[in-house]
């Protein structure tokens, strides 16, 4: 079983529409799991016009909770908090959305007032999509610990695939390149990056470059809408010739991938024959070679 | 509300959420989705403002994928380094006991057999290890995770935060950032902050202090469905503002977005439909608003420059 994880850097590039057309192509001939690993906006579902099955809590977070009856109001527990989560003058309150739950406020106290706690922060959710399983996380809003929300996503589709025998786990991974998107490339067996031609684009691919060659995964590039600024394209090129990255397909921007979007069905379903469901044929194809020569 | 913002103190929390200690106005520019437009509306907002004649403070809070500086052309310059502590273990004071390791929740510290503990995982600089230490042999180091710009155009002075790429402290690159404009807010007569894509800690702390947030998004499925997700966000935090709707010509029907606005008693402000002048712009580095005034988005965006003076500046 491989696991193919697709990454950005920026945002709103294509990738949950790349993801869902991967995943119909695949599933005519393996058996696939798809993962939503962006857990701030999961939309690998709205693509597919997905149904969920089931859906359950998943506590992956810690907070720092005080107790009221034990506390003398020294905010010692203030001083010592290195992430500024807990204000207040002479009672100390927790501020939710920031603690990290490290619990340098529950050593410091006096009165042993202070307790870490697991906390619910978000949900796992599966769907089915025509003949493939997807599994995502969803953080619950205000909450946070994303990076172990995804561990616990991808866990999850890695147990799914065992048990239905799949070929292929594609996960749809967050923008950006912090702690969700470094826990989506941890244990991946390569990584598509979806870019546009656009000077932006290439500054944010750059710096996803960075995360993945520090986990020396090996990837390959999407140029997604390859047609909206011919420099930028050889721009592009110019940096994955430099850096010997393969370019597994150049997408052409046409109005049936926004169609698509809006019909909720991957664009190699609703328009089989437009010119980006070509390309994303093509994009399987040069994938499935480049993932069956890994050793 | 949410289980978030738990008991009695959700209205202090709310209360230090909007504190701040200056009058200059901030605007903060959202979206939930990447790729929306979040940073172009940013970036023409700020430039609009300075053709009124403002000074102008751009923060670019996406400190994962900060773009503002590309969109306007500019070279990022004086660079201050974002540190958080580096436990550092002294062998010599080190007697083993190990409760460092114990107390460390991220498993980052290994003790091996009668040895001094090593720090091999993930830190993120909370200090617990130094508190629980008997002997005083862990003293605080430094590790550099990103950094932060302040970039001067005239009136625009564009403030950008940088994560280093495979670390994972993007929430305290936008909290420095944050508290670099912040000290330095009565030079402006506004600040408008760009934050990243999201709807979680990076994005909370970029918009906190703003009077008025500005959500960017598009008419398709995936755009409201985000949309939606960032408007509870800002009730929860009781943050006011507007929605743009951004390439409102895509064939995906207006009324999802529309209704969603409705339901979190949000104006749809502007709406802007796709265009060759603004994607033009946007590979250019130079801004609609300067480089095509004449544009339907340009004007779009100098009315709504002119909107947030009156209710602020004047």
């Amino acid at each position: 079983m491989r696991e193919v994880v697709i990454l950005s850097g920026k945002g709103g590039v294509g990738k949950s529409s790349i993801v869902g057309s991967l995943g119909v192509i695949y599933a005519r001939k393996y058996k696939v799991v798809l993962a939503d690993t962006d857990v701030d906006a999961p939309n690998l579902n709205l693509v597919l016009g997905a149904k969920l099955r089931n859906s359950e809590e998943i506590a992956a977070s810690f907070k720092s909770f005080i107790n009221y009856d034990k506390c003398i109001g020294c905010m010692m527990c203030s001083d010592v908090c290195k992430f500024s989560s807990i204000i207040g003058v002479d009672l100390p309150i927790i501020i939710p959305y920031s603690c990290e739950g490290c619990g340098a406020c529950s050593v410091i106290c006096p009165e042993d007032a202070i307790e870490i706690k697991e906390v619910v922060n978000g949900q796992l959710n599966i769907f089915d999509a025509e003949n493939m399983l997807l599994v995502a996380g969803e953080l619950h809003i205000g909450e946070t610990s994303s990076g172990r929300l995804v561990d616990i996503v991808k866990k999850r589709a890695r147990q799914e695939a065992e048990h239905c025998h799949a070929e292929i786990i594609c996960t749809d991974g967050p923008p950006g390149i912090g702690c969700p998107v470094i826990a989506s490339v941890k244990g991946a067996d390569y990584v598509v990056l979806v870019t546009e031609p656009t000077p932006a684009a290439l500054n944010d691919l750059k710096r996803v470059v960075e995360v993945v060659k520090h986990f020396r995964t090996p990837l390959g590039i999407a140029l997604n809408r390859s047609n909206i600024h011919p420099e930028s394209n050889r721009a592009i090129k110019q940096f994955s010739q430099d850096n010997g990255f393969f370019i597994l397909s150049e997408i052409p921007y046409d109005k049936s991938m926004p169609m698509a979007v809006a019909n909720a069905q991957p664009v190699v379903s609703a328009y089989p024959a437009a010119p980006a469901s070509l390309a994303l044929r093509k994009l399987a194809e040069a994938l499935s070679e480049r993932i069956n020569a890994l050793s | 509300m949410q289980k978030t913002i738990e008991g009695n103190f959700q209205s202090e929390i709310i209360a230090a959420y909007h504190e701040k200690n200056f009058e200059t106005p901030v605007i903060g520019v959202t979206g939930g989705k990447g790729g929306v437009g979040k940073t172009t509306v940013a970036v023409n907002i700020a430039c609009a403002l300075v053709n009124m004649g403002y000074k102008v403070a751009l923060v670019d809070a996406d400190v994962d994928a900060p773009n503002a500086a590309i969109l306007l052309g500019m070279t990022l310059e004086n660079s201050l380094d974002v540190f958080i502590t580096r436990p550092l273990i002294n062998e010599s004071k080190c007697n083993s006991c190990g409760a460092c390791v114990e107390v460390c929740r991220l498993n980052a510290l290994f003790l091996p057999k009668d040895k001094a503990p090593v720090l091999l995982g993930a830190c993120n600089g909370c200090e617990a290890c130094l508190l629980v230490c008997e002997t005083n042999a862990i003293h605080r180091g430094k590790k550099t995770v990103g950094k932060t710009y302040k970039t001067n155009r005239g009136n625009l002075t564009l403030y950008t935060g940088e994560l280093i790429p495979s670390l994972e402290e993007s929430a305290i690159v936008v909290e420095k950032l944050k508290e670099r404009i912040f000290q330095e807010a009565a030079d402006f007569d506004i600040i408008v902050v760009d934050t990243s894509p999201g709807a979680h800690c990076n994005v909370i702390k970029a918009l906190q202090g703003s009077d008025s947030v500005i959500t960017v998004t598009e008419p398709t499925p995936l755009g409201a469905h985000d949309f939606e997700l960032i408007l509870k966000l800002l009730d929860i935090f009781e943050l006011k503002g507007t929605a743009f709707l951004n390439r409102a010509d895509l064939p995906s029907p207006k009324d999802a977005v529309q209704k969603i606005a409705q339901d979190h008693n949000t104006t749809v402000a502007a709406e802007l439909n796709t265009d060759d002048l603004l994607i033009k712009s946007y590979v250019s580095g130079d801004p609609i608003v300067t480089m095509f005034p004449e544009a339907a988005s340009a004007i779009t965006f100098v009315r709504l420059a002119h909107e947030i003076a009156q209710e602020y500046l004047i």
